[in-house]
């Protein structure tokens, strides 16, 4: 028994709501189907039971039938029988006028010519094993709660055994405990069939699928182990999804992915949104690659490393301030390097920045060796840990954020000025000409780190290394600075080394963690798993104190 | 148990609302035919009975009329008298039939509850049949035909469409008898005498079907295009239901709950539409008595016709709101 | 509601062909004065279809178009004073039921009931027997039985209309009833009360032409209905040809033209029913 899709495409007139689904599914797979409102998941879903209004195109393969080529009576005769599909548990899902008990009937003898008991004698049956209460076989839906209509539907959808089982938002609008029965229902239905489970909620399609599959604008960006593909998103809008869903193992803040989908597009549907699109993807649209059990349709091969840094070392009088360190950034995230004092951070951002020389390795910027010239400042910008000094005494605002072009020799005069405005902008800050006239004396701790960072996005860069950039600031202050970097990572996709010695901090801000101790990194991961179960004792104790820290401080809401 | 109790003891108490409703409607019209005509200017008897109906009188028949409606009596005692003559079912003298007004429209009444009752259920069948029919299939060309059809015949006056069959199939054609309810003095019996009642039926009800087409057709036809944008009607789909079980047994079904509350709010508008179409087709029912009576002035013929009607229309929506609990689970466990 | 409705009326074929309807009807009305100033001039009998009179003359010699045109003035009259009034009874109760709410609304929602459940022209017939009602008496009267349906209408609208968010907002900084009444909801109401008003003008005109034809009617106003009547009692001579069937054709036009403004204006609002087309 296999599902075989390949090239299917539904439109609504002139609008393509799926252009070319390829899916292999096997019996025993799950597959789960993820992706924001308006993806086409639905859609997806009513297309294989061939219940979609859209006119299709393409191959859907059903143990070797072409569905597309069924009569209606023909279509009719596999729904419920050998397909099935769980709708959202809506109000009206079930009809009003029927109880439980006779809908359940009826979506048996459908297709079995039976006895009236023996039907009702297997409705029973199934709808104790769906765990609905003897007492309540004889109501109608509206008497009946959320969970127990799910689980009528989920009768009515196994009622004949189906080699195909598709969910459609089958826990949506339900409770948190009444959800997570279901969801155990469901694993156990869900097993033994190809099912799909169509949803947008990550956690529920990470408990009941094997493999994912992410749909953007009737595409499908990634595809891969559930698990994998959770922990290491390698299509940009896989990490954008996964950022914007709240959920207990990432411990970052919220982040959304800018702007809309843009229906009807050319190239890449998701090049409008995508901070690392190249020309080539706005005109032509990326072929699905596999490679070790994750395809993913990017013309960048997904996520770009930003920056590698192979096998660094640097000594100081025999000292390893920093020894054998191999860490890569991906365009777009943040990683958080975390160690104590003397660990050799600083060290590594000024051999990032090229203000020191290491002994060894190697360091590649968008896989060229960096050569610290004018290319390279434009893309990688520096903010340091003490604002004020890091901005002359004698510029004045608007001077301090326009000297990188004006040291560059970017733009004419009033384009660096117009640059220098949007920077201000960008970093939430007036430019109102008397503030442009300030001096860094007369700026809060706050402002200065805002000018700080308004100079540094200045010539837009890609990456932004910030070594301690609040640790001088008061907490209330911080938070809006880290508030802000966060803002800009979403808007213009920057990716930031995100330099600190407060794990705590690190875990609201990174994507990613890495740990450096006595110049080396002693372990690495997504910020949730470092945090969660950490592998070096380090770790263990950072964490540990990190805690202790906040518990005997009494700073509320850090919640693990 | 008791919660059982308590749950008929709920039933009874929202069943007395309504009931209320009912009582409200029939003591509305019991006051208007008791104040209305005691408003008028001149003395009761002159008001109730009209001049033209004195004229005929004589004047023992005055004194007999005056003596068993109080009419010399204060207004309560007139009240009270009224009321019990109501309950002894005598609703007046009519002078022109020269017998009881209740005698005079026990004769009467049956051809319009044969009438009514016979265009009720047909043009409800119909109706609903082409409402679910149109609104499954909308925008074929069943729909684009029969949709302008309705919405025409819809607009319609009732009697000028009586009017315009009686003249084609009556006066034109001959097709049909131009009046009465069966031949006079033609001796049926039997199976003639069914034949020759429905010769006489078949046009006024044919007109009062057609009339009350359309707004069963037209709501089914818009409560379907509601229902089958429902959910259920995609999980039908999905458990592979035949067409006929998704449209008849679960759109329509669905489809019928609206439709059955209209047909409460319709059942006045019908007998008054099969009142002027007695009139038009001189069909020997409520409606041309109440013809009678209008020309003749008889107004207590007209009162108690007003009575009897009310009371028929109050009586059909009672069982229509029986009809709609049985259909609804959703008002018969709600309460 | 925010809905535009003389585009929408303009975008459905229907709509457009009753507004041309019901303006051919009113332009008629409007001009009876200047077209048929001698509807009540007394001439032959009978007399068919000529160049004099168009449509030949009734039983007392009076021609037959003059009469028509004025009965369409009667009608009209008959269907702008009824939808006024009417939606003005609906509005008032119908608002003040929903703003004030508890046994004031239930009273109300009693007395609508009540009303509804009458079978009105029955009723209106034994009033209009005894009061004998001319024009304006009878713009009352149908409004008195016309206002139920509306005033359901507007209660629930309104009901509706008070828990969107700006109406709660007008709440929340202290907005009284009548203003929250006269500033937010009435404006909201206007599609819906333009809708009321189109089946209540169709409604009126549909009973006076019932009551004339009964012969409940001011026999001093020419009335589409009352000249069926009349037109009814020769069926045995041509005459109907000319006389019976304009006038019920008239009629009949006119409230088709009333139902289909009404439709579109019902679709334009229920956006379920726009898929069709
Ligand atoms: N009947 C229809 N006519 C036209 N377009 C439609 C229709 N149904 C859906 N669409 C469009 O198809 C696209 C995909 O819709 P679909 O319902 O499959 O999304 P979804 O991923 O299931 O979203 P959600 O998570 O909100 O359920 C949307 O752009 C939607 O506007
Ligand atoms: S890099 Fe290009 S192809 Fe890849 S996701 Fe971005 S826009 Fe699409
Ligand atoms: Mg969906």
């Amino acid at each position: 028994m296999m599902l075989e899709i390949s090239g299917l495409v539904a439109r609504y007139g002139e609008h393509e709501v799926l252009r070319g689904i390829d899916l292999r599914l096997e019996k025993g797979d799950s597959l789960a189907i993820i992706g924001e409102s308006g993806a086409g998941k639905t859609t997806l879903g009513l297309a294989m039971m061939r219940l979609t209004g859209a006119r299709l195109d393409g191959k859907l393969l059903f143990d070797g039938m072409n569905l597309l080529e069924f009569s209606e009576d023909e279509m009719r005769r596999l729904r419920g029988d050998r397909m099935a599909m769980v709708f959202q548990n809506v109000e009206d899902a079930l009809d009003p006028v029927y109880t439980a008990e006779e809908q359940v009937c009826e979506a048996i003898s459908a297709h079995n010519k039976w006895s009236k008991t023996r039907i009702r004698e297997r409705a029973r049956a199934l709808l104790t094993a769906v765990g609905l209460d003897e007492m309540r076989y004889r109501l109608y839906p509206h008497q009946l709660s959320g969970g127990e209509r799910q689980r009528v539907l989920i009768a009515m959808a196994l009622a004949n055994d189906p080699d195909l089982l598709i969910l459609d938002e089958p826990t949506a609008s339900l409770d948190a405990l009444t959800k997570a029965d279901i969801v155990e229902l469901l694993r156990s239905a869900t097993s033994d069939r190809i099912s799909i489970i169509i949803t947008h909620d990550i956690s529920l399609a990470s408990s009941l699928s094997k493999k994912m599959a992410v749909l953007y604008s009737g595409a499908i960006m990634e595809m891969g182990r559930t698990a994998d593909l959770i922990r290491n998103p390698k299509h940009p809008y896989t990490r954008g999804l996964l950022r914007s869903f709240p959920s207990m193992s990432t411990t970052k803040d919220l982040q959304g992915i800018p702007g809309r989908t843009i229906p009807g597009i050319g190239g890449c549907p998701f090049h409008p949104r995508c901070t690392q699109k190249m020309e080539i993807c706005e005109r032509e649209v990326p072929r699905p690659v596999e490679l070790n059990g994750r395809q993913i349709a990017c013309h960048r091969g997904g996520i770009v490393p930003l920056l590698e840094i192979r096998d660094v070392s640097k000594k100081f009088n025999g000292f390893h301030a920093v020894s054998h360190v191999t860490l890569t950034l991906y365009e777009g995230e943040t990683v958080a390097l975390v160690g104590e004092s003397g660990s050799g951070k600083t060290t590594l951002a000024k051999i990032l920045m090229g203000l020191i020389e290491p002994d060894s390795g190697e360091i590649l910027l968008e896989g060229e060796r960096a050569r610290w010239d004018a290319g390279f400042y434009r893309r990688v910008q520096m903010i340091f840990q003490n604002p004020k000094e890091s901005i002359s005494h004698r510029l004045n605002v608007l001077q301090a954020v326009r000297e990188p072009l004006d040291v560059q020799k970017m733009g004419s005069e009033e384009e660096r000025i117009t640059s220098a405005m949007w920077a201000l902008e960008s970093a939430e800050l007036p430019t109102d000409p008397e503030f442009l006239r300030r001096y860094p004396h007369q700026l809060s701790g706050g402002e200065a780190q805002r000018v700080a960072i308004a100079r540094a996005l200045v010539m837009h860069p890609k990456l932004l290394i910030a070594d301690e950039p609040t640790s001088a600031l008061d907490p209330s202050v911080q938070a809006k600075i880290l508030r802000l970097l966060m803002d800009l990572q979403e808007r213009m996709g920057l990716s930031i080394l995100f330099i600190t010695h407060d794990i705590a901090l690190a875990r609201k801000v990174s994507d990613r963690i890495a740990v450096m101790l006595r110049g080396s990194i002693v372990e690495e991961g997504p910020s949730g798993e470092v945090l969660r179960e950490p592998a070096h004792w380090y770790t263990a104790s950072l964490v540990e104190c990190a805690s202790i820290c906040t518990r005997t401080v009494g700073v509320p809401a850090m919640e693990q | 148990m008791s919660s059982l109790l308590k749950r008929y003891d709920f039933i009874i108490k929202i069943d007395l609302i309504w009931l209320s409703n009912y009582v409200a409607s029939f003591l509305l019209i019991l006051i208007l035919n008791f104040v209305l005509p005691r408003m008028m200017p001149g003395d009761p008897l002159h008001a109730i009975y009209g001049e033209e109906a004195l004229i005929a009188m004589t004047p023992e028949m005055e004194a007999e009329i005056i003596k068993r409606f109080a009419l010399d009596q204060p207004w309560h005692a007139q009240l009270l008298t009224y009321i019990i003559a109501l309950l002894r079912g005598d609703l007046g003298y009519s002078y022109y039939y020269r017998t009881g007004v209740s005698d005079v429209i026990l004769c009467f009444l049956p051809w319009t509850l044969l009438l009514t009752g016979l265009a009720f259920m047909i043009s409800s069948c119909i109706g609903v049949i082409l409402g679910i029919e149109s609104g499954y299939r909308r925008g074929s060309k069943f729909d684009g035909f029969m949709l302008p059809i309705m919405m025409f015949l819809g607009g319609m006056p009732d009697f000028f469409i009586g009017i315009i069959l009686l003249l084609l199939f009556g006066v034109t054609l001959g097709l049909a008898p131009l009046g009465g309810a069966m031949s006079p003095y033609a001796g049926h019996s039997g199976i003639d005498l069914v034949m020759d009642i429905a010769h006489h039926l078949m046009l006024p009800l044919i007109t009062l079907v057609l009339v009350q087409l359309a707004p069963t057709y037209l709501l089914t036809r818009n409560a379907m295009l509601t229902t089958l944008r429902a959910r259920f009607i995609m999980t039908a789909k999905a458990t592979g239901l035949s067409e006929g079980d998704i449209r008849y047994k679960h759109a329509g079904r669905n489809s019928l709950l609206p439709v059955v509350t209209a047909i409460g709010i319709r059942v006045p508008n019908m007998i008054t539409g099969a009142l002027f179409l007695e009139i038009v087709f001189s069909y020997p029912g409520v409606g041309t008595l109440l013809n009678t009576a209008l020309s003749a002035r008889d107004y207590p013929l007209i009162q108690g016709v007003l009575l009897i009607v009310t009371v028929t229309v109050l009586t059909t929506n009672f069982l229509v709101d029986m009809t709609y609990t049985r259909l609804d689970p959703r008002v018969r466990y709600a309460r | 509601m925010h809905v535009d409705l003389w585009r929408e009326i303009r975008s459905s074929s229907a709509g457009v062909f009753g507004m041309v309807i019901v303006a051919i009807i009113a332009g008629l009305a409007v001009s009876a004065p200047i077209t048929a100033p001698s509807y009540r001039d007394i001439g032959p009998v009978f007399s068919p279809p000529s160049g004099e009179h168009l449509l030949g003359t009734d039983d007392l010699g009076q021609d037959i178009a003059a009469k028509l045109i004025h009965g369409a003035r009667t009608s009209l009259m008959i269907a702008f004073g009824v939808a006024i009034l009417s939606a003005l009874i609906s509005v008032i109760v119908g608002g003040s039921a929903a703003m004030l709410g508890g046994t004031y609304d239930r009273v109300c929602m009693r007395a609508v009931d009540a009303v509804m459940s009458l079978p009105s022209v029955v009723v209106m017939i034994l009033v209009g027997a005894y009061l004998k009602p001319d024009l304006w008496l009878l713009i009352i009267l149908i409004s008195l039985f016309s206002w139920p349906g509306g005033a359901r209408i507007v209660r629930s609208q309104t009901l509706s209309l008070r828990e969107r968010l700006h109406v709660v907002a007008a709440r929340a900084f202290g907005a009284s009833r009548g203003y929250i009444l006269v500033r937010h909801i009435l404006p909201d109401l206007g599609p819906v009360l333009v809708a009321i008003m189109i089946q209540d003008a169709r409604r009126a005109v549909l009973m006076e032409a019932g009551l004339a034809f009964l012969g409940v009617s001011d026999p001093m106003v020419v009335s589409w209905g009352r000249m069926m009547k009349q037109a009814m009692a020769f069926t045995y001579l041509d005459a109907w040809k000319w006389w019976l069937i304009p006038a019920g054709v008239l009629l009949s036009v006119t409230l088709v033209g009333f139902s289909l403004i009404a439709a579109a204006l019902e679709r334009a609002m229920d956006p379920r029913l726009q898929e069709d087309v």
